[in-house]
């Protein structure tokens, strides 16, 4: 199946984004790892013999629960890593596992390792703390989450240097400069609040987030930022009793320990259940194997991505724009809680998936659920392209039949101002010089017949400036128009209309000419007694009824009339119907939208 | 008697008033537009206003607009709609509630000086002037036991010139004949149409229209 994927928003984005597999990899994680692996498993063996043989009275507990956290963040990075390369979060969480690791490395009596130790003493919190705040795609997406994590690094660094330096460590420590133990406890006061509100904070950060999250986020990535928050509020608790000497230090220490050492499990479990999501991915091959029609293609997609609210687009390249099934233009969200995932074939899209924000963080799942559907899809882009273009040619139907409208309203005002306006003033010019010419009785009678010829003359115009356009319907709407359409009529008409307001013009015009056709075809054909006419609006829809008694069998196919009154009708979304049973009378009903 | 006139074409409005001013008329106003209209009949009241149905700015209905608020806000002056087409719907609207001191004519009239100058008087004395066109039309139509099968040819015409809103004078000096004539005639359309016989000369033109057109 040729489809790639992209991630983005937009053409302007899609277009600068390479497909997936084509992704430029800035590092190839797969030496790296392996290397890390190695450095790790020689490692720990050969720290915990150093700290065994170094020291007599080694607290096991203690550097067992280092390890407890060493280890999953080591392996959690590699997996993370191995399956985001594009993501920082893999390395941070290696990072963050060495660096407790190394920490370890205080209970130590060799005074270079100790003042390693002593160094990496407090990182990790704030490692953990940026591996919280980065998750799941290892980037900060504020300012106030950025500096937090520059806040955290630099007490746990910075000031941990300047702590040593002062003797907090005592003059074991290489870079003891000397002993002031009490400005190394004011240093060591602000170090501990500093991270424990940036910790704090953090939590905060982490548990808003999870509220406004899309409703799609799994269970098992809920339980990973749960667990973050709890370790992000322990730690803060744990540097709080321990700058204020509470009660309980230890226990509290190994209650933090064990629960940070539990986060990157839930982080795998996490991953794990990703993976349980790709079964989705099957049912949905099978499911697409049926071909199911464009309509059920959704609701499909939208299981297998477990995103309810899922809508699709389809790209058309000639229309230059997206537009649902039913053709209808649309745009494809830019920011915020929609995102948009464009599908492409050969380069060139042809469909958007438009999912909860929240999917991103799943994009082999968008790519493989695109993958599958490539084939439905397209059937679903050619129904659209169908209606789009059906959408189209009705509005092209309406404005042709509109733009008639206004040149023949344009050529009946021009006769009326025009030839009409000056044939009346030349009449009465006439008249004003046949009062003249009292004496010229010859003369005056030859002036009276060249009026007889300018009255009938206006006559002749006056009925082709009517067929043209009525302009009584334009003046003075439907109700007197259909007055005048009835009163012309040979045979008594009923009329009724029901209108308490006028209607919009196109609407007007249609219902016109469907009772001015119908009155000429019952005087031409019907040999009807009477007819009645009768308007009114029902909700949205104007139904106009033209009944006569007549001998009914009227032609509705050759007559040019009646095809063209049901186009005009048709042209408005509306409907023409006639019945015309032989020997039982013609009713013609037309039902035209006017909303 | 003073007359104001609503046209916006230069040239009939002033061949209107040359006409009119022959005719012994005094032409009060000579306005292009309704509101122009509106203002001058405020001003000047005059006997008789003549407007065309279609004014600027819209040439749709601001002339009928401006009869209907001179009718129903000077009840004393009388309004002679001329148009280029005459519509029964606009008849019916304008007759609605009185057919006192109104007239609807088609424009071409204005030619046949006479009558339209006898049908202008007769709208600025409170009586009516409906065009013989309506009138005609709705005579003219085949009905299913047609009612005015029963009418001789006289009572035709007698009724045509009624529904015109001729006065039963102009009636008897139309045919030649005496106003005691006309009379009997009248009564013996109204018997035959089975219409209640209305004093007033103007309220029969609604009454016969009204049974025309059903």
């Amino acid at each position: 199946m040729g489809a790639s994927l992209q991630i983005g928003a937009g053409l302007a984005t899609t277009a600068a984004v390479a497909p997936l597999g084509r992704r430029n990899v800035g590092l190839r994680p797969n030496l790296l790892a392996l290397g890390a692996i190695a450095v790790v498993g020689c490692a720990l063996p050969i720290r915990t013999a150093v700290i065994a043989s170094t020291t007599n009275d080694v607290d096991l507990v203690q550097v067992a629960l280092l390890d407890w956290i060493t280890i999953p963040f080591v392996l959690a990075g590699l997996v993370a890593w191995w399956r985001r390369p594009d993501s920082r979060l893999g390395p941070l969480m290696i990072a963050g596992g060495f660096a407790s690791g190394l920490s370890a490395l205080q209970l130590t009596h060799v005074d270079a390792l100790y003042t390693i130790g002593a160094v990496f003493d407090i990182l990790p919190a704030a490692f953990f703390l940026h591996v919280c705040l980065a998750f799941p795609d290892g980037r900060l997406r504020s300012r106030f989450e950025q500096v937090l994590v520059v806040t955290a690094y630099s007490a746990a660094i910075g000031l941990q240097l300047v702590k040593i330096a002062l003797g907090a460590f005592g003059t074991n420590s290489l870079i003891a400069l000397g002993s002031w133990p009490s400005a190394a406890a004011d240093v060591q006061h602000v170090q501990l609040l500093t991270i424990s509100a940036t910790c704090l904070a953090g939590a905060f950060v982490l548990v808003h987030r999870r509220r406004h999250a899309g409703r799609l986020r799994r269970h098992s990535l809920e339980l990973v930022i749960s667990s973050f928050a709890i370790g992000l509020v322990m730690i803060a608790a744990l540097f709080v009793d321990g700058d204020l000497d509470g009660p309980a230090f230890q226990q509290l220490q190994r209650a933090t320990l064990i629960v940070i050492g539990l986060s990157p499990i839930a982080f795998l479990v996490g991953l794990l259940d990703e993976r349980l999501g790709r079964s989705a991915v099957g049912d949905l091959m099978l499911e697409l194997r049926g071909e199911p029609p464009p309509r059920q293609l959704r609701e499909a997609l939208a299981r297998a991505l477990k995103d309810p609210s899922l809508t699709l687009a389809y790209w058309l390249p000639d229309f230059h724009t997206y537009v649902d099934l039913d053709g209808n233009p649309m745009e494809l969200p830019q920011d915020g809680e929609r995102t948009a995932t464009v599908l492409e074939r050969n380069g060139v899209p042809f469909a958007a998936l438009i999912h909860d924000q929240a999917l991103d963080d799943e994009p082999e799942l968008l790519e493989s659920v695109g993958a599958a559907a490539g084939i439905s899809l397209e059937n679903g882009r050619l129904q659209a392209e169908l209606r789009a273009r059906l959408v189209e040619l009705k509005g092209s139907r309406i404005r042709v039949i509109e733009a008639g409208q206004k040149e023949r309203q344009r050529l009946e005002r021009n006769l009326h101002d025009g030839a009409q306006q000056r044939l009346i003033a030349l009449s009465l010019q006439l008249s004003l010089l046949e009062q003249r010419l009292e004496a010229e009785p010859e003369i005056r009678a030859e002036l009276d017949q060249a009026r007889h010829e300018i009255a009938l003359s206006l006559e002749e115009l006056r009925d082709v400036a009517r067929g043209i356009h009525p302009a009584v319907l334009t003046g003075h709407g439907l109700k007197v128009a259909l007055e005048s359409l009835a009163a012309r009529a040979p045979f008594p008409v009923r009329l009724t209309v029901d209108l308490d307001q006028r209607l919009p013009e196109r609407v007007e015009v249609a219902a016109y000419y469907v009772v001015s056709e119908s009155l000429t075809n019952i005087g031409k054909h019907a040999e009807a007694r009477d007819a009645s006419i009768r308007v009114a609006r029902t909700d949205s829809r104007l139904v106009v009824e033209v009944v006569d008694d007549g001998i009914g069998g009227a032609d509705t196919e050759g007559g040019s009339g009646i095809r063209g009154l049901a186009d005009r009708v048709e042209a408005l979304g509306g409907r023409l119907r006639i019945w015309t049973p032989r020997g039982g009378g013609t009713r013609v009903e037309a039902e035209i939208p006017c909303a | 008697m003073r007359v104001a006139i609503a046209e916006d074409s230069v040239l009939l409005r002033e061949g209107l008033a040359r006409l009119l001013d022959d005719a012994g008329f005094e032409v009060v106003a000579q306005c292009e537009n309704a509101d122009d209209l509106l203002l001058k009949v405020r001003s000047y009241s005059p006997d008789v206003a003549i407007v065309d149905i279609r004014l600027p700015p819209t040439h749709n209905d601001e002339g009928l607009r401006a009869a209907l608020e001179i009718r129903s806000k000077h009840p004393s002056v009388g309004v002679l709609v001329l148009s280029q087409y005459v519509e029964l719907g606009l008849a019916l609207k304008l007759l609605a509630d009185s057919a006192e001191g109104v007239g609807y004519l088609l424009k071409d009239r204005i030619s046949d000086v006479d009558e339209f100058v006898g049908a202008l008087r007769r709208v600025a004395d409170g009586g009516s002037a409906l065009d013989p066109i309506i009138v005609s039309t709705l005579v003219s139509r085949q009905r299913p036991d047609d009612p005015l099968s029963q009418l001789t040819p006289r009572e035709r015409e007698v009724l045509e010139l009624m529904a015109s809103g001729a006065s039963n004078q102009g009636i008897a000096n139309a045919l030649v004949i005496t106003v005691r004539a006309v009379e009997k005639y009248v009564s013996s359309i109204f018997g035959k149409l089975g219409l209640p016989s209305t004093g007033s000369e103007s309220r029969r033109v609604l009454a016969v229209l009204t049974f025309l057109r059903s």
